[in-house]
C-alpha cells in the first residue's frame, strides 16, 4: 500500500495498528527526530536519547490503541510518553552520566558552524560545550523551560502545552531557569575548562 | 516597572507575549536601570550561546539502528495478528463453501425426492390401485402416508378400489395380516384401508400420529 506523504498521522497509525509497516516506518520518520532532539538536550546524552526514543515507538507498536484522538495530535501524544521516559530517566539516573560522557566528540553533536581559525573553532567548542553543562545542571523543571524554548525555539504557549501546565508556570520556569544559566555560566567562565576535564 | 517585574518580562520581550504598554514600560526601564541594562547584556550572550548549542544539535537524529530495531520488533509484534487474521479470513471461506456445498446437495436430494412423493401421493389420495412396493412404502410410510399392501394380497392394477376410514383397535391390524407389538396392541388407531371391488382390503395406510406408534415392520 502506498504511503502518502500528506496521510495524517492518526491514520497512518491506525495502518501501523492493523499491520502496515510501511505506515509505521513512516510515523517513525516524521516524528523520531524532534523527539530524539528534546532527550538528548534533556538528558545530555546520545545513549540515552537513543534509548528514549526506541522505547517510545516501541510503546506505540505494543499499545497502539492508547492514542486517542480527542486527546490531540498523535505528535503531542508521542512527546508526552517521550517527556514521561526522560523524567523517569532523570529520576532514575541523575547524575549517572559525567559532563565527559555527554562529549561534543558524537556524530550528533554538530560543528560549531564556520570555524574561521582553529583558536575561534576551539573557543566556540569550549563556549558550546559551558552552555551544555550549565543547561544539564538546571533542575528538570527549569532545565525543560529552557531546553523548549530557547533551545526548541517554541512559544510559551506551545511549551506550556507540551509541558501540561499553565503559561504562567512556563513564564515563572523559563525566568528562573535563566537566572540560574546565567549564574551557572558565569561560575564555570571562572573555572577554565580543561582543569574541569581532568578533574 | 520595577527590577523584578522587568526580570520576567523584559529578557524576552518578543515571546513572553507582552502588550505594547509592557513593552513600553519595560524599555523605558531599561533606559534608566543600569542592573537591568547589564542583565540583558548578559543574557544576550548567553542566548548566543545558547543558539550555538542548539545549532550543534538541530540536525540530531536517532541512529538508523534504532529503526531497524523497531521496524523489526513491529514485524515480531504483528506477525501472529496477520496470521491469524488471514486463518480467520480461509476459515469463513472454508465455512462459506462447506454451506455452499450442503446446501446444493440438500436442494439436490429435495428435488429428486418430490416427484416420488407426488406420485404416492397422488395413488394414494385418488384412491387409486396402484399400490407401492414395499420397499418404497418404508421409505413413503412416515413421510407420504402411503398404503402398505398386506400380506397375500396382489397388487392391483386398476380398478374401483375405495379408501375406507376407520378407527380399529391396534390388535385388529394382526387380523389383516400384519405383525402387531403387543404392548400397543390395545391402542385405538386411525387407519384407511384400500378395499377391492370385492370388498376385501388390499392395503392399509397408518395415519401419521399413529405411524410412530404403528405395527412394527
Amino acid at each position: 500500500m502506498q504511503i502518502s506523504t500528506d496521510d495524517r498521522d492518526d491514520v497512518l497509525l491506525r495502518r501501523a495498528a492493523r499491520g502496515d509497516e510501511d505506515a509505521f516506518t513512516c510515523l517513525y520518520k516524521r516524528h523520531q527526530a524532534a523527539l530524539y532532539r528534546y532527550a538528548l538536550r534533556m538528558t545530555g546524552s546520545v545513549w540515552s536519547a537513543e534509548e528514549i526514543v526506541q522505547e517510545v515507538f516501541m510503546t506505540l507498536i505494543r499499545e497502539p490503541r492508547k492514542y486517542n484522538s480527542e486527546r490531540g495530535a498523535v505528535g503531542a501524544f508521542l512527546f508526552g510518553i517521550t517527556r514521561n521516559r526522560v523524567l523517569k530517566h532523570l529520576e532514575r539516573r541523575p547524575r549517572e552520566f559525567s559532563i565527559e560522557d555527554v562529549g561534543l566528540n558524537t556524530p550528533y553533536y554538530r560543528e560549531p558552524v564556520d570555524p574561521v581559525t582553529p583558536a575561534v573553532w576551539a573557543e566556540q567548542r569550549e563556549r558550546v560545550a559551558q552552555i551544555r553543562d550549565a543547561v544539564l545542571s538546571l533542575p528538570e523543571e527549569f532545565r525543560e523551560a529552557v531546553v523548549l524554548c530557547e533551545l526548541e525555539e517554541l512559544s510559551y504557549e506551545e511549551a506550556a502545552r507540551l509541558s501540561s501546565c499553565p503559561i504562567g508556570t512556563i513564564r515563572s520556569r523559563l525566568h528562573r531557569g535563566r537566572a540560574l544559566l546565567l549564574a551557572k555560566l558565569e561560575l564555570l567562565r571562572q573555572t577554565p575548562r580543561r582543569a574541569t576535564a581532568n578533574g | 516597572m520595577n527590577c523584578d517585574e522587568f526580570e520576567i518580562l523584559g529578557l524576552d520581550l518578543n515571546q513572553s507575549g507582552a502588550d505594547s504598554e509592557q513593552r513600553a514600560a519595560a524599555l523605558d526601564h531599561l533606559r534608566h536601570c543600569s542592573h537591568c541594562a547589564g542583565l540583558v547584556e548578559s543574557w544576550e550572550e548567553a542566548r548566543a550561546e545558547l543558539f550555538l548549542l542548539g545549532d550543534a544539535t538541530r540536525e540530531a537524529q536517532a541512529p538508523l539502528r534504532v529503526e531497524m530495531r523497531l521496524r523489526q520488533e513491529f514485524r515480531a509484534q504483528r506477525r501472529p495478528l496477520v496470521f491469524y487474521r488471514r486463518a480467520g479470513l480461509v476459515a469463513a471461506w472454508g465455512l462459506a463453501v462447506v454451506i455452499l456445498v450442503a446446501g446444493a446437495w440438500n436442494w439436490e436430494n429435495w428435488h429428486h425426492q418430490q416427484p416420488k412423493a407426488r406420485v404416492i401421493n397422488q395413488v394414494a389420495t385418488n384412491g387409486a390401485q396402484q399400490v407401492t412396493a414395499p420397499n418404497e412404502v418404508l421409505v413413503a410410510d412416515s413421510d407420504t402416508g402411503a398404503f402398505i399392501p398386506l400380506p397375500g394380497t396382489i397388487p392391483i392394477e386398476s380398478g374401483d378400489a375405495s379408501v375406507m376410514q376407520v378407527r380399529m383397535q391396534r390388535g385388529a391390524l394382526a387380523a389383516l395380516g400384519l405383525p402387531v407389538d403387543q404392548e400397543h396392541a390395545s391402542d385405538w388407531i386411525r387407519v384407511d384401508l384400500l378395499v377391492a371391488e370385492d370388498g376385501v382390503p388390499q392395503a392399509v395406510r397408518l395415519h401419521q400420529a399413529t405411524t410412530q406408534e404403528g405395527p412394527s415392520q
